[in-house]
């Protein structure tokens, strides 16, 4: 690898209503790299309310904080927001962006690379170095196999799954200091925009903060079955989700897919029902702690990759295993 | 109104990790067995095109348009059996161009149609799973984008898209002409041919264009990602099957086990 190292990151985060723990986490694991690649670092916090976000971002590791609080980022998130990492890649001489491989990020990531002729890579979910460049790794082939990728020569942009850089230690905190970006976003109108927000509506806890899951697949036959899991979910306190098919067929609503194009989460018990364990699938549920499958067929890959497999018709387990955690409840 | 769609031929993604090698030599699947197919989020993108053209009582010409080898005909194929207008197959190989040329490449061929107001494409390809050119393609044509689009509706001065996002789902007016890069939801899937439109798709004229004659235009010198390596994930070990006398046994051992290993 001939190409000289890198020395200034810039991350990216949406800060819109404070700065969120994923938000925090990317920080902190951005900072971490940084030191590691002795590289200056700067955040980038965008949204409205962002001023307030600082103190958050610098014990997560931040220097230097720019942001922008632009009314455009509101009606047109990808196109203003890309404005703004435009410039703040000129005002800080970045030559790595890391950016979150959430919708947003992943709209950035690519028309950033274009705009600046850097290479790009995208659902990162680890990296090291090697002659002061990071080494990324991805997941391809759905799971199937993983790759390792480096931009050898010039700028790079990277699209970072959650927990992609996570280490033990937390790098020391950052000086902290906010510079507002100073660059006026009028919109254009052509850009899309915004009309309408409409934000699901769960009861109990979230995919992403829940501790228990219980996931749903076409094992379950119909809609029925996720108010039976629900039962299962509502008695160990926790939250439902779906697999792709699941979610296909129109029997749980799209923010509920687990999987490399779903959410990825890690509670501390995912609960897999009527689903066959395709990798795209376990690529989601893959930092759980402790997995367990129920599944009509004893021979589905999904028993290949979980801790503990009851092997039967849902219809019966899943009636008994909410009696049985109820039991243990009472206890 | 001119939609075009991209279509990109994959090795089938549901084989399963068992049935899945690598070539160590060329870094990549060893493929010999394995079927291709049309990437699973292009034909989300194909059927929203279908759905657009429907709400607009058939004011809309729908073309869909590859890059890659002759057998990528396949795919094209399938697009005119769903009654696709016209198909476009830029032939020659993908591998080894960096993903902004591609984007430029295939920007130059859709400057030979006629101008599209829409250009769907999947939110990401199920082989390497890149998600870049959706971005970059609509750099190369310097229009907007808006990625994670599960629908489309008419509205005045254009479409609202429904874009999937992680707290749920966000509603946006498209006016002019924009690159969508769509994702599955329920009302995506991509529907199946009738057997006469199979029939008749065999006969139709492809427009064809040779890679080497689509110049891409500037551009300078970009860096690019390069592959050091592509490995299998470590096995996992086999589940511990949790029995019993039915299932009142199996879950009370279940539940049991998951105590012991403080799973609750
Ligand atoms: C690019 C790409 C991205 C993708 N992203 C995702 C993603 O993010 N998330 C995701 O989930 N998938 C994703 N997929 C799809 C994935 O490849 C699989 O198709 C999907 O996960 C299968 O869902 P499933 O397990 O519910 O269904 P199936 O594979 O059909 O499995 C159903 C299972 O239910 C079992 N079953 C049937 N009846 C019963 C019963 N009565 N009781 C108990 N078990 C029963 C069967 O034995 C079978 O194992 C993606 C695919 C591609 C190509
Ligand atoms: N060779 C190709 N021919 C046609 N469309 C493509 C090609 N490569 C990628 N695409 C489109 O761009 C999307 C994203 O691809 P990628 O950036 O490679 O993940 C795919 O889902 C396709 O719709």
């Amino acid at each position: 690898m001939a190409g000289a190292p890198l020395h200034k990151i810039l991350t990216v985060v949406w800060a819109a209503g404070g700065a969120s723990a994923a938000a925090r986490e990317r920080t902190q694991a951005a900072a971490q790299l940084a030191a590691d690649m002795k590289a200056e670092f700067a955040v980038l916090a965008l949204g409205l309310g962002t001023g307030t976000v600082a103190p958050a971002l610098a014990v997560a590791g931040a220097n230097e904080i720019l942001v922008s609080e632009e009314e455009a980022l509101q009606v047109a998130p990808g196109e203003a927001g890309l404005r703004a990492i435009e410039r703040a890649c000129e005002l800080t001489g970045a030559d790595l962006v890391l950016l979150p491989a959430d919708s947003l990020g992943r709209d950035w990531a690519p028309r950033l690379a274009y705009r600046l002729g850097a290479g790009l890579v995208t659902e990162v979910t680890d990296w090291s170095l090697a002659a002061g460049r990071p080494i990324f790794e991805r997941l391809v082939f759905g799971g199937k196999a993983i790759a390792t990728m480096v931009v050898a020569e010039g700028r790079a942009v990277a699209a970072t799954r959650p927990g992609a850089g996570r280490r033990d230690a937390p790098p020391p905190s950052g000086r902290g200091e906010v510079r507002a970006l100073g660059l006026p976003i009028p919109l254009d109108p052509l850009w899309p925009r915004v009309v309408r927000r409409q934000s699901e509506e769960r009861e109990g806890p979230g995919l992403d903060e829940a501790r228990v899951i219980v996931s749903g697949g076409r094992g379950l036959g119909g809609p029925e079955g996720f108010a039976r899991l629900g039962d299962l979910a509502a008695a160990l306190g926790g939250a439902l989700g779906a697999s792709r098919a699941a979610v296909d067929e129109g029997w749980a609503p799209a923010t509920w897919q687990i999987g490399q194009t779903g959410k990825t989460v890690a509670p501390e018990l995912y609960i897999a029902v009527g689903i066959s364990g395709a990798s795209q699938h376990l690529v989601g549920c893959s930092k759980a702690k402790t997995i367990v499958a129920i599944n009509s067929d004893p021979d589905a890959p999904i028993f290949d990759y979980a801790r503990f497999g009851v092997v039967g018709d849902w219809r019966v387990i899943v009636p008994a295993l909410t009696a049985a955690v109820k039991e243990m409840r009472d206890r | 109104m001119h939609a075009i769609v991209l279509l990109k031929r994959v090795l089938d993604p549901e084989i399963p990790q068992t049935a899945f090698s690598l070539d160590p030599e060329r870094q990549e699947p060893a493929v010999l067995r394995h079927p291709f197919v049309l990437s699973v989020f292009d034909g989300n993108a194909l059927e929203l095109g279908l759905k657009l053209r429907e709400a607009r009582a058939g004011d809309l010409r729908i073309t869909a348009l590859t890059l890659g080898p002759r057998a990528a005909e396949d795919i094209l194929r399938k697009a005119l059996a769903l009654l696709a207008d016209a198909a476009v197959h830029i032939v020659g190989e993908e591998d080894g161009l960096a993903p902004g040329v591609k984007a430029r490449v295939i920007a130059a061929a859709i400057r030979r149609l006629p101008a599209p107001d829409l250009i769907l494409c999947g939110r990401q390809a199920a082989d390497w799973e890149a998600g870049q050119l959706g971005g970059m393609l609509a750099e190369a044509l310097a229009v907007p984008c808006l990625p994670f689009v599960s629908e489309l509706r008419p509205a005045a001065g254009g479409f609202d898209a429904v874009q999937q996002v992680e707290s749920g789902q966000v509603v946006h007016r498209i006016a002019g002409p924009a690159v969508l890069t769509v994702t599955n939801d329920q009302g995506n899937v991509l529907r199946a041919a009738r057997i006469k439109d199979v029939m008749a798709s065999r006969g139709r004229e492809l427009i064809v264009f040779h890679l080497r004659e689509l110049v891409p235009g500037a551009g300078g010198a970009e860096a690019r990602a390069e592959m050091l390596s592509l490995r299998l994930p470590a096995p996992r070990l086999r589940a511990e099957i949790v029995d019993g006398e039915g299932p009142a046994e199996k879950t009370q051992g279940l539940v049991r086990r998951l105590r012991e290993v403080g799973a609750f």
